[in-house]
């Protein structure tokens, strides 16, 4: 045996279009500092991929954009690839989304390109990517150009560390699937849960312009990233007459620090902040989209998507969140 | 459909000389708390920071994180673990225990920093920006964005724009935006300058460069994109790598209640410290000194006239000046 058979590596053939390592939940409590979390833009596939991988949930993986991607394994090890539909093989073989599959030393995973429904897709294995950890996260944060492998995406001849956490030292688990109820609906026509505020009516929008947000449909721009998703502009009624002190536009506010799921106004274009996004600016915010329906924003294809938001209280969103944490759980898990 | 669309959880009117209070729903996992109304008042920044303070003295379980803006503080949480109601009890009672405005001191550090004017990486940066985005930006007439700061606040010339720079102390009231990225007032309020943003923004500035967005400066921790007004270089604020011991313990430079004061050097000088910085021979000026609430607002109230005089003037100066 070479020692290059029998090295914790995967090789990257194929980058794809944007690839970087995620965990989840990121790099949360630095917000103070100006960073925003980072981490799987879709947490939902991300932490079911490592469920089905025998991780933790938190554990470090491989964002896809759109698919593309061809990796090659230098030892065995249990892989798990959920999120967008794609057509998905090991060594040539055919292989489901969403379900576990044990490959040997020198085989090759590859994703092609993904039609959709869904944008997304995240590769885990068994005992993580083990890519230095920068404050506590191996994401890749993007706007700061930090975490993950160089703080960039992945390129061709990349040489990503496996970890050894939880492998039971051969690198491979029990092959197992994540149970077809227990998966997230994927779509074209997506409805997104958000909590109003925390600039809504009746001070910053009037009740009409929050019943044209919830109630409109809005197509997602092709401009969009992990930075946010950019809609499409809507000349809202506003409650004031301008952005007084802070400016013109009656969407402009001194600047104050964002929450995660941030669907701000820039003027009269309504942007979701990803986990990549800024933590702070001068635009108000309408809604906050939940966190147990945050995954869908990493799901939307720029190229024709269109979404609703669904007001719920917050006590409604965290009811799902509890609900959510269930559905992640080994109960979701059944043998291959 | 759950018929109102409103945010605000609670409010607390102002009284014992402490701002009234405006708690927002910022999803299910945080609240904003926003004091007093929307004006350039630092006093309010003052209060934000003894509340982070305060709350960070004070651990709840389930409290994850807060975050301070100019007037407002977000405080996320897990509501799995901690009730909404108990969050509010705990802020309600942060509040209440905290001293009026007058009487607060707060923690505070004067950092020294060069400043090069109109250096020439933001000259590169400008002439960029009329190349290849807007070539008839009026913020960026004759490849530079300071004569149109000068234009817009009515000012004599660029040394009396360079000279407002350098006669107040600037005070961190938040990072944000960007990682290291500080937001600076001026403390003196005779010395406010004022200017709109780039429309659309700049693609490219260099690391170091300061910048004026509003009333509020900036300096970019990194080479990025922007938006604000650029007049100068100072030295890097921000450092993953830790080449500098004062980027050690903590990449970030500037702390909010921070307050900055610039020098002059000429461009050549401040290269040279760059280098310095890089190579570990620069020692940054850092000096604890606490800041007073109470002698900040005397101060301020015996400059009333002065700084709404130069308000006037500069009004209307904006007033005929085209916006970008």
């Amino acid at each position: 045996m070479t020692a290059m058979s029998a090295e914790k590596i995967i090789d990257v053939l194929e980058p794809g279009l944007q690839s970087t390592v995620q965990d989840y939940p990121g790099r949360p409590g630095m917000m103070r500092q100006g960073f925003f979390p980072a981490g799987a833009m879709d947490h939902f596939a991300l932490r079911a991929a490592n469920l089905i991988a025998g991780n933790e949930q938190s554990a470090a993986g491989l964002e896809v954009v759109l698919g593309n991607i061809a990796l090659r394994f230098g030892a065995d090890a249990t892989v798990a690839v959920c999120g967008a539909e794609a057509e998905l093989t090991i060594d040539g073989e055919p292989v489901p989304l969403w379900e576990g599959r044990t490959v040997r030393a020198g085989s090759v995973l590859r994703a092609g390109i993904s039609k959709g429904p869904g944008f997304r897709l995240y590769v885990a294995v068994c005992g993580g990517i083990d890519v230095p950890p920068l404050f506590g996260s191996r994401a890749t944060y993007t706007m700061g150009g930090l975490g993950g492998l160089d703080g960039r995406p992945l390129r061709k001849g990349d040489r990503l560390p496996i970890g050894g956490d939880g492998t039971g030292g051969d690198g491979t688990a029990r092959p197992r699937r994540f149970r077809e109820s227990s998966r997230p609906a994927y779509t074209r026509d997506w409805e997104i849960e958000a909590v109003p505020g925390p600039q809504a009516a009746p001070d910053y929008l009037t009740e009409a312009d929050m019943r044209e947000f919830f109630g409109r449909t809005w197509a997602v721009d092709r401009n969009s990233d992990r930075t946010g998703i950019r809609l499409e502009s809507f000349r809202f009624q506003w409650a004031r007459s301008g952005g007084g002190i802070a400016g013109g536009h009656p969407s402009n506010i001194l600047d104050n620090p964002y929450p995660v799921g941030a669907v701000n106004l820039n003027g009269d274009l309504p942007v979701i902040l990803g986990p990549d996004g800024p933590t702070a600016g001068g635009f108000v915010v309408a809604a906050t989209v939940t966190h147990a329906d945050l995954w869908k924003i990493g799901q939307l294809r720029p190229i024709g998507d269109r979404l609703r938001f669904r007001q719920v209280t917050a006590a409604q969103a965290t009811e799902r969140e509890r609900e959510q944490r269930e559905r992640l759980s080994e109960a979701s898990l059944e043998d291959a | 459909m759950n018929g109102t669309a409103a945010a605000i959880i609670g409010q607390r009117p102002a009284a014992e000389g402490k701002p009234g209070i405006t708690y927002r729903q910022a999803g299910e996992r945080a609240v904003l708390v926003e004091y007093g109304e929307m004006e350039l008042d630092l006093t309010l920044n003052f209060f934000v920071l003894a509340v982070d303070k305060m709350l960070s003295e004070r651990p709840l379980k389930g409290l994850a994180e807060t975050a301070p803006g100019f007037r407002s503080i977000l405080v996320s949480y897990d509501p799995l673990e901690l009730a909404a109601d108990d969050l509010l009890g705990h802020l309600q009672a942060v509040h209440e225990d905290l001293p009026a405005e007058r009487e607060m001191e707060l923690p505070s550090r004067l950092i020294k920093l060069p400043i090069a004017f109109d250096d020439s990486q933001s000259r590169a940066a400008v002439r960029r920006y009329i190349d290849s985005i807007r070539p008839d930006a009026p913020n960026c007439e004759g490849g530079t964005n300071i004569d149109y700061i000068v234009r817009y606040n009515g000012l004599s010339g660029r040394d009396e724009l360079f000279g407002s720079v350098l006669a107040t102390e600037h005070w961190t009231a938040f990072i944000g935006f960007f990682p290291g990225l500080p937001f600076m007032f001026p403390v003196d309020p005779r010395h406010t300058v004022v200017v709109p943003k780039y429309n659309p923004t700049r693609t490219w500035t260099a690391e170091g460069t300061v910048g004026l967005g509003g009333p509020c400066y900036a300096i970019y921790p990194v080479e990025s994109p922007g938006g604000y007004q650029i007049f100068g270089r100072t030295l890097p604020v921000y450092d993953l790598q830790g080449r500098n011991r004062v980027f050690r313990e903590n990449p970030l430079l500037l702390r909010p209640g921070d307050r900055v004061r610039f020098h002059r050097v000429g461009e050549d000088e401040l290269l040279g410290m760059f280098e310095d910085v890089r190579a570990d021979r620069y020692s940054y000026q850092i000096e604890e000194q606490p800041f007073d609430v109470g002698a900040y607002l005397d101060e301020a109230g015996r400059l009333r006239e002065e700084s709404a005089e130069r308000r006037r003037r500069r009004e209307e100066a904006a007033a005929r000046t085209p916006v970008p």
